[in-house]
């Protein structure tokens, strides 16, 4: 193997029905690739089927036909390498958030100790130093959202899967986490899937953007600019159209 | 602190209403609207307690005997059924296949009216302390069964997922997910077995005993001591709050997290 030229995920003629065979398929015959360290966002409807294309290369749901490889290798089921992030109330709300973290590093085959001390470090990253005795119950929507990411990078995965990570929280919050999103992406740098049905939050965030309809891929679109992004930028805003088109 | 002022207010406006209901009641007896032998006044009521504390009713047989004797009998039951419930209940919550065999037999018992087993279990355990206890048990039982069931069943699946994310084995997905997340349902599950507990025991104490607070009741009946009725009743409600609140007071403790919970959901 060469390594760079070997994607670091391949969706690879995925489809997926759920019930009977003869039901309409959420996803048929769907390929993606996603380079290591890129930055891929699912952008669809609602029921478009970009969150169990999420699932699927998680190896929380089996596709119907057609695999998932991770480096080369077929995904069967979730592991250790893809972190994932949902849209909310994910964490263990039994849990202190810095519990939280520490169960994810743990499950990373961590020592106590050296759990502990990945945890405190994750919660410094995302700005949580002094919530770590709290509950989820005693957090924010927006706080609850940083640890839950703290704690998919506590697996120290390659791969970070996020499902709509910020679809419940209000607008200015979501922006905020966008920003400190990809503050953390740089210094621990992932690959990541990020299902989002915000196309402004697709183009503030990916590297791509896959546009799903029909049961697959409808257009891939590139965003070569540098981040941060301004939302007022001209090609943004082109995109931003571009894909609204294509949507309609 | 303005809350506390509040709640303050509250609890104060609360007695003065209830003190006034007494005071009411009191003079429409001593006007004679009110029979005194059917609708005893709050004076003569609180003559009923002191006989009860001090000489007894029957003769002898103070009110700590009764109260004392029901508690037992409460406790015994209800832990009985908590030994038993628990563990079924987790196991059927697990299965799908235990659950859904399990399921009409549970709703069917759950159905029938605990005291309208009263003359079966007679026949067949006597009309011992063996019989009421079952018959607590056999209220609180049902009850914390299906708690316990759905508890264990309704998980969230997105903590199930999560943790599947992050590799957990299946075993330690049951120990570690599904019986914490299923804790304040089986909590709520004991509490309101322990309030079924509380009602069944009146009718349990119908029999074979002039011990305890159900039996008290009836025996004040017999001699139309309606004042003495009363003060058994109020005794029994008395002690089912302080329970409620003891249990409440437990669950905070052991479950911190979910009081929080509630608090920013509400």
């Amino acid at each position: 193997m060469t390594g760079n030229a070997m994607p670091k995920i391949e969706v690879l003629r995925v489809s997926k029905h759920f019930g009977a065979a003869s039901s309409a398929p959420v996803l048929s015959g769907v390929d993606l690739a996603c380079a290591e360290n890129e930055f891929v966002c699912l952008l669809g409807r609602s029921g478009c089927g970009k969150t169990t294309l999420l699932n699927i290369i998680a190896g929380l749901v089996p596709p119907s036909s057609g695999e998932v490889r991770v480096d080369g290798e077929r995904v069967t089921g979730p592991g250790r390498g893809k972190g994932m992030v949902f849209q909310q109330n994910a964490l263990f709300p039994w849990l202190s958030a810095r519990s939280n973290v520490e169960f994810g590093a743990r499950r990373s085959g961590l020592e106590k100790q050296a759990a502990r001390r990945i945890a405190e470090e994750l919660l410094e990253l995302v700005g949580l130093r002094e919530y770590g005795e709290r509950y989820p119950g005693q957090l924010s929507g927006g706080m609850q959202q940083r640890v839950a990411i703290a704690r998919a990078l506590a697996l120290d995965p390659q791969i970070l899967l996020m499902d709509e990570p910020f679809g419940a929280l209000d607008e200015i919050t979501r922006l905020d986490m966008q920003a400190e999103l990809l503050r953390v992406w740089s210094s621990r740098r992932k690959t990541v899937v990020f299902v989002t049905h915000s196309i402004m939050e697709a183009l503030m965030l990916g590297d791509r953007v896959a546009v799903m309809g029909g049961g697959g891929i409808a257009s891939i679109h590139d965003v070569a600019k540098d981040r941060p992004r301004s939302r007022s930028d001209p090609a943004v805003i082109r995109l931003h159209d571009e894909i609204w088109q294509g949507l309609h | 602190m303005r809350d506390d002022l509040s709640r303050h207010a509250a609890v104060l406006q609360g007695a003065g209403f209830i003190l006034a209901l007494l005071v009411a009641w009191e003079i429409t007896s001593a006007l004679g609207w009110l029979r005194p032998h059917s609708f005893p006044p709050p004076s003569r009521i609180a003559q009923g307690a002191w006989e009860l504390a001090v000489r007894g009713f029957p003769e002898g047989v103070r009110v700590w005997t009764h109260a004392l004797a029901t508690l037992r009998r409460i406790f015994s039951g209800f832990v009985l059924a908590m030994v038993l419930a628990i563990p079924s209940g987790i196991l059927i919550g697990a299965s799908q296949t235990l659950d859904r065999l399990t399921h009409p037999v549970i709703t069917f018992a759950r159905s029938v009216a605990t005291l309208s087993l009263l003359p079966l279990v007679i026949v067949w355990f006597g009309t011992g302390e063996l019989s009421k206890t079952l018959l607590i048990a056999y209220g609180c039982f049902w009850v914390m069964l299906s708690n316990v069931i759905a508890g264990v069943k309704y998980v969230d699946p997105t903590l199930i997922r999560a943790a599947r994310t992050m590799d957990t084995p299946g075993s330690e997905i049951f120990t570690r997910i599904v019986l914490p997340a299923a804790l304040p349902r089986i909590f709520a599950g004991a509490r309101t077995a322990l309030g079924v507990g509380f009602m069944v025991i009146v009718g349990a104490e119908m029999i074979g005993t002039i011990e305890g607070l159900g039996a008290l009741i009836m025996e004040a009946r017999t001699f139309y001591r309606t004042d003495v009725t009363i003060v058994g009743m109020m005794l029994l409600g008395v002690m089912g709050v302080v329970f409620a609140i003891g249990m409440e007071a437990l669950e905070r403790r052991l479950l911190p997290w979910h009081r929080g919970l509630s608090e920013v959901r509400r």
